[in-house]
């Protein structure tokens, strides 16, 4: 087919009783295809499922996170709560005092202490 | 890497062990529409390796939808229309792109390539094709796309364009107009 022709058969092929999978497919027959570069399948699945493994990655590490973030936690509550177990058994009391380790201090001896008089 | 008896597989079998995980089923997925992915991106984006991008950003988006495709379309409509929205998104991004760095016109937005190994007949009718495509309207050029190259119906293109009928058949008129111009200057 010369280039004229080629253009006629492109201006049909949009008249509405063309048959367009007939214009398609002479069309292809003339040159006019398309595809993609060689390795475009694999490329394709490599994408997708590295993709996939770089998430199920992250998602462990956030797991992992997670589940550090709890065992450091409930040893700091467990820390605090023998604090206080061995505050009040030493103080008596749990007050504000007694956790700062000044239950025993009267404030003039804190005045004297800090002033020197 | 493709599974022998993939290869005469039904597509609701594929679309199964495809969400299965099952990469050689994808993978013939691919192979059988892939083509059909290079004629929409690279006639609508011209021949490169964006185009190559966009063909697998397709393939890749369709398998994270996979999920969602319930049967009652055919799969190469499913994937159509998941091709004609990402190169219409990837036009119109490019569009914004050299408004407002360069000062090209619209026709070179896109190159193309011709392959090597044709004729010098077939070289000319596959370059007036791309030429008078990236010359047209791009609401126009998806149309003439879906008709000449990918043998659409009308009813077909306005299914995968979510258009109405009329609409379609406006447009149609529209682009033969325009079509007509244009190769007139070629």
């Amino acid at each position: 087919m010369n280039s004229s022709e080629i253009k006629k058969l492109i201006i049909s092929s949009l008249n509405e009783d063309s048959d367009p999978a007939e214009v398609s497919r002479k069309l292809e027959e003339e040159g006019v295809s398309y595809d993609f570069s060689k390795g475009f399948n694999e490329k394709v699945i490599d994408r997708i499922f590295s993709a996939r493994l770089t998430v199920t990655r992250e998602v462990e590490f956030v797991k992992s996170l997670n589940f550090a973030f709890y065992r450091i936690a409930l040893t700091g509550v467990a820390a605090i709560v023998v604090l206080l177990i061995s505050i009040f058994l030493m103080e008596g009391s749990i007050s504000f005092n007694s956790f700062l380790g000044l239950s025993d201090s009267y404030d003039e001896s804190i005045v004297c202490l800090l002033t020197g008089n | 890497m493709i599974k022998e008896s993939y290869k005469a597989a039904e597509e609701s079998q594929l679309v199964k062990a495809a969400l299965d995980g099952d990469k050689s089923a994808f993978g013939e997925i691919v192979t059988r529409y892939q083509k059909m992915v290079a004629r929409t991106v690279k006639s609508m984006l011209g021949d490169s390796v964006f185009a190559e991008d966009i063909g697998q950003e397709v393939f890749i988006k369709l398998y994270y939808s996979l999920s969602e495709f319930r049967g009652e379309a055919k799969l190469s409509t499913y994937i159509q229309k998941i091709a004609v929205n990402l190169t219409l998104n990837e036009i119109k991004r490019r569009k914004r792109f050299f408004s407002m760095f360069s000062q090209k016109g619209n026709n070179e937005m896109y190159e193309f390539e011709v392959a090597d190994h044709d004729t010098a007949e077939r070289k000319e009718a596959s370059e007036l094709v791309n030429k008078a495509l990236l010359a047209m309207d791009p609401k126009f050029r998806v149309i003439v796309m879906m008709r000449m190259l990918q043998g659409y119906s009308t009813k077909e293109t306005a299914e995968i364009l979510d258009l109405p009928v009329g609409t379609v058949l406006s447009r149609l008129s529209r682009a033969q107009e325009q079509l007509k111009s244009i190769l007139e200057k070629l």
